[in-house]
């Protein structure tokens, strides 16, 4: 698992954040465009794409992007 | 493993019903902006919901859908042997809503009445227990009803769950008929994330208190938000529907031999246009497939797969002989999931309360 292929995938779930703004250190649900519809598109991307179901708390538990794509690679 | 078949039963027709009043969600008083609601209902993929008004329960709704099946049939109330119903949301807390449609409707004694309580897998899940009662032939005919007025659990301030949720019902007629083609099964419990649906407060592991019953109240008119009170987790609601319900589908098919290609409509229950769309990208199936009603009517719970049958693909089903995929999930959280083929379903025009 590539961590910039990662923020990639993740970005890509955003359409009006510019892709600069997405980094390891990230605090994504601070950005304005964070709300809970993209929430499900990060959870449907993480099946599609790595093959692994996050949850809930999977998602609450995360401040930075690295941290959830640690809980994804934990999982896979 | 609930893997089974159901032999000798047909689904004669079915009727819909719901309420006249529609709260459309473009107006709903959360949304700042008409592009906020917008943004909102294009993910969904709901526009509008029927809502029953305070004096409508869901014995109301299922008497005029039963009305209608009796009569498009020409099926007298002395011929039905079972009257099954399917809700969560019962008229009186300790009597089976079953009863309460029997007597006003005037069937005979011989009418075998039947509660079920079960959320948005329910009519599937009815379905196959109802058609193994008619299978060897004793109960020759049953109505199935199945009704729910779940925007009454919503909070008026919810932003998670009023724009989802509408109201309805739906009588379904089943008949014995000996060497009709099997129905199929592919039912399933995934009970560790149940409560994710669950509203705790106010049976009876927690009967309401003075406190609790004030909160519950207010989180329904909209002054209080309490996530403790009714959490319906979205995410793992979610993650739960696009992960397990296209391999649920899948296994179905492969168990019985059924070709995923040779199934002419698949109809999901009707969760949200997300969810709809991401189990039917995992199961490659095209868009034509798959009905969608919830534009108009919104998530219905278990109401919500015979009500795309009767009406976003009422035609097909009156005109055509159909193999179908049904897959109903949610609450418990479950799974249901059968193949079934119909012919000429009768299926009067919806009707309104």
């Amino acid at each position: 698992m590539n961590l910039n292929n990662f923020i990639e995938n993740f970005a890509d779930q955003f359409e009006e954040t510019d892709a600069s703004a997405f980094t390891p250190d990230t605090k994504f649900k601070e950005l304005e465009e964070w709300s809970s519809l993209i929430a499900l598109s990060i959870i449907a991307m993480v099946d599609e794409e790595y093959d692994i179901t996050l949850k809930g708390d999977d998602i609450r538990n995360s401040a930075t992007i690295l941290d959830l794509f640690n809980i994804v690679k934990g999982k896979s | 493993m609930a893997f089974f078949t159901v032999n000798n039963v047909k689904i004669r027709g079915i009727a819909a019903c719901v309420p006249q009043t529609v709260e459309e969600n473009s107006s709903l008083p959360f949304y700042k902006t008409p592009e906020e609601a917008k943004q909102v209902i294009n993910a969904i993929g709901i526009e509008r919901r029927h809502i029953a008004s305070a004096d409508i329960a869901v014995s109301d709704l299922c008497c005029k859908a039963a009305d209608q099946i009796l009569a498009a049939l020409g099926w007298g109330k002395e011929s039905i042997d079972l009257l099954a119903l399917i809700t969560q949301n019962p008229d009186y807390l300790n009597h089976p809503t079953s009863f309460v449609v029997h007597e006003r409707m005037g069937f005979p004694d011989s009418t075998m009445c039947l509660d079920y309580f079960h959320g948005c897998p329910g009519w599937v899940t009815t379905l196959s227990s109802v058609a193994s009662m008619i299978s060897n032939g004793g109960i020759k005919r049953a109505l199935l009803l199945d009704g729910d007025t779940v925007s009454k659990d919503q909070g008026a301030a919810s932003r998670e769950e009023r724009p989802l949720f509408g109201d309805a019902a739906i009588a379904t007629a089943l008949e014995f008929c000996e060497g009709a083609q099997p129905m199929y099964f592919n039912i399933g419990t995934l009970s560790e994330g149940g409560k994710a649906l669950a509203r705790l407060q106010g049976g009876y592991r927690h009967p309401y208190t003075l406190e609790t019953l004030k909160s519950e109240l207010g989180r329904l008119a909209g002054t209080l938000q309490d996530k403790e009170i009714y959490k319906m987790d979205s995410m793992d609601v979610f993650s739960f529907a696009i992960t397990k319900i296209p391999k649920a589908i899948k296994r179905l098919c492969v168990t019985f031999g059924v070709s995923i290609d040779d199934v002419d409509l698949f109809v999901l229950h009707q969760a949200n246009k997300m969810i709809v769309d991401s189990i039917a990208k995992r199961l490659k199936i095209s868009e034509e497939k798959v009905p969608l009603s919830l534009k108009n009517y919104g998530n219905t719970t278990s109401v919500s797969i015979p009500l795309t049958m009767a009406t976003t693909s009422a035609k097909r089903y009156r005109n055509e002989q159909l193999k179908n995929v049904v897959c109903g999930f949610g609450t418990g959280l479950a799974w249901g999931a059968a193949f079934f083929e119909t012919e000429n379903l009768v299926i009067p025009e919806i009707q309104y309360i």
